[in-house]
């Protein structure tokens, strides 16, 4: 679903070149909930909007749902963004001057689809989040984590084949938290593939693998069941 | 297209919209009536004369001593005989006034001695047998008149004039039916008739006031040298081509002729294009004015919507950068702001629309202005439409060039 190979992604100003991305290898699998740890700069952020294509990448190859996505030109990444992948970021990027029909509607209006199933989707996906009472409401008359919620319907109404989440209950409390990610793990179980960045050992406890990067490379701890277990003994522990 | 979410949009932008709609507005309003305006001072300047300007100049000559009328009879007929005599001129003629020259005689003209109000008015221009071959202007009907009849007399001595020429629109004016020739009319201070013995065509009268405009091609031709008035304006038309060097020969041959006269060093002698010059002068000021004043509102608009919508651009940038992250392509940003443009555009439009309509009627009721015609409204709004796309295309680029990665940076 999700394959980078080698690649690397060099940030270049006229006296440094700083590597966020160095030979940098991940394989997602159809189906797959992963998440991606690791401590602050050291490259998460990056692997998601490039994941994402956000963000161009500068040396090696990325398979997107099978497609080599580095030579496409702008359009066809657009095309991609809106048709394959749903985003979940942590600030829930809602737009503030629409409501929320019309927030969840923005991605299904670049898709050039009809008013009425239009209109379907965004009832399902909001009534799925358990917000199609407030479809008229401003993102501000929101709490956070209905805010959240917003989101996944926007990202859950265009039926993504992929699901890219940006520490998405990173400004929430621990209740508001734990409703955003049964949501995600119940979305999972229905078959998306879910690429969660997250800072939160419980999230990625959660999560079916994690991938652990350091310094811009990918660090295989996560699949050591030792590592795991530690991990959320420590999450336990923190918790606790 | 996405009208709708657009407009949700906007209400949550009120201020800006409202003021730029309301800027766009008040210059379409300001702007049509301006060019209308333009446009009948355009008109008023391009209409003929009926006088074939080219070769053809004019020189006044100020008396300077206090001769008798007779004298000055006597030195008109010598100055005429001298420049018929020049190589560089073709013909010549002595008269009071002149199409155009905005000061003059106009008499009111009556069909019966009895008659109270007038028929019309009319130039009255005191003319010779050589009138209308300096002027240029053909007679389209009946004859010239004479060197017999040409009298000369001042405005006190004045009897009556028995033949006068008009012109064709003051022809018609008198006799819609078109058989003027031969008629007689009351065209003269005192109760005797004057018959029509020649038409001219078309041919303008001295009067400029935009108040004479009914009046402005009525002129009779008297058969007469005015003396008695301290100074008499001869029209020239030189020969083709020699219109510099008659210039150049006159002033010098009437000066042999009786060194007692003064030309006035600003405009005693000028071509006919100066005159037609002179009295349209603020004819060309106001639609100079006119066409400053909305070249500026122009400005001022253009400028206001790129001041505003760079600032929304910039406002909007993590909106920009969002929008692109769920799918939009840098041609559907681009639009975003074309269309956001368009639609307030329209709105100034519609509500800039009546207040021309508003402006116009009023001038209408208080000014001497026609009703202002829809073309320019129409031409107005499109004008209006184009510039406000013009102008946010700048910002619009801008915004389209927004990366999505904007979506991912923090607040």
């Amino acid at each position: 679903m999700l394959k980078m190979t080698h690649l690397s992604k060099v940030y270049r100003t006229e006296v440094v070149e700083t590597y966020a991305l160095r030979d940098f290898n991940i394989d997602v699998k159809e189906g797959e909930f992963v998440a991606v740890t690791g401590p602050s700069g050291s490259g998460k952020t990056t692997f998601l909007t490039i994941a994402g294509l956000l963000e161009t990448f500068t040396g090696g190859e990325y398979h997107l749902d099978g497609i080599e996505v580095s030579q496409l030109d702008d359009n066809a990444r657009s095309k991609i963004r809106n048709e394959k992948i749903g985003f979940i970021f942590q600030a829930f990027n809602l737009i503030p001057d629409l409501n929320v029909f019309d927030n969840v509607e923005v991605p299904l209006r670049y898709r050039g689809m009809k008013a009425a199933e239009r209109k379907e989707r965004i009832m399902n996906a909001l009534d799925r989040v358990g917000l199609a009472s407030r479809a008229k409401h401003y993102p501000a008359e929101l709490s956070g984590g209905q805010q959240q919620r917003v989101a996944i319907a926007r990202a859950l109404a265009g039926t993504p084949r992929l699901l890219l989440a940006d520490e998405p209950t990173g400004n929430l409390d621990t209740q508001m938290a734990r409703g955003v990610l049964e949501l995600l793990e119940e979305i999972h179980r229905e078959g998306a593939t879910i690429v969660m960045v997250t800072h939160d050992p419980e999230l990625a406890a959660r999560a079916q693998r994690n991938v652990h990067i350091i310094d811009g490379q990918v660090v295989d701890l996560a699949e050591d069941p030792r590592f795991h277990t530690a991990y959320t003994a420590a999450a336990g522990q923190i918790r606790g | 297209m996405q009208i709708k979410p657009i407009l949700a949009a906007m209400r949550r932008h009120k201020a800006g919209t409202i003021l730029i709609g309301f800027q766009i507005a008040l210059t379409l309003a300001i702007v049509c009536n301006a060019l209308f305006i333009i446009h009948e001072r355009i008109a008023r300047v391009s209409r003929p004369s009926g006088v074939n300007e080219s070769n053809l100049f004019v020189i006044t000559s100020d008396w300077a001593d206090n001769s008798s009328n007779d004298n000055i009879d006597a030195q008109i007929k010598a100055d005429l005989t001298a420049l018929h005599q020049l190589g560089s001129v073709q013909d010549a003629t002595s008269l009071n006034s002149f199409p155009l020259h905005g000061t003059g005689w106009d008499n009111f003209i009556r069909m019966t001695p009895d008659q109270i109000h007038m028929t019309t008015d009319a130039s009255v221009f005191l003319a010779d047998e050589h009138t209308l071959g300096t002027l240029g202007v053909k007679l389209i009907a009946g004859r010239n008149f004479t060197p017999d009849e040409v009298q000369s007399l001042t405005i006190q001595d004045m009897k009556g004039w028995p033949a006068i020429i008009v012109s064709k629109d003051l022809a018609k004016v008198l006799f819609p039916n078109g058989d003027a020739l031969g008629k007689q009319i009351y065209a003269s201070n005192n109760n005797t008739p004057s018959t029509i013995v020649g038409i001219t065509d078309t041919l303008q009268s001295h009067m400029m006031d935009s108040d004479d405009n009914a009046f402005a091609y009525n002129a009779v031709l008297v058969p007469m040298r005015e003396v008695g008035t301290g100074y008499v304006h001869y029209l020239i038309r030189a020969r083709p081509g020699q219109l510099e060097a008659a210039m150049r020969d006159v002033p010098k041959a009437l000066i042999a002729q009786n060194r007692m006269r003064i030309f006035d060093p600003d405009d005693g002698e000028m071509t006919f294009a100066q005159v037609r010059a002179k009295a349209y002068e603020r004819d060309y000021g106001m639609a100079i004015l006119m066409g400053i004043v909305s070249a500026v509102l122009l400005a001022i608009t253009a400028a206001g919507i790129v001041g505003l919508t760079s600032f929304w651009v910039g406002q909007r940038r993590r909106q920009i950068g969002i929008r692109r992250a769920l799918g939009a392509t840098r041609n559907d940003i681009l639009s975003y702001f074309m269309t956001e443009n368009m639609l307030i555009g329209v709105a100034g439009v519609v509500v800039g629309t009546l207040l021309a309509i508003g402006i116009n009627l009023w001038m209408v009721t208080h000014y001497d202005v026609a009703r202002l015609s829809g073309t320019y409204l129409l031409v107005g709004a499109v004008v209006l439409l184009l510039l406000g796309q013009g102008a946010v295309l700048a910002p619009a680029l801008r915004a389209s060039r927004v990366p999505p990665v904007e979506a991912t940076r923090s607040v």
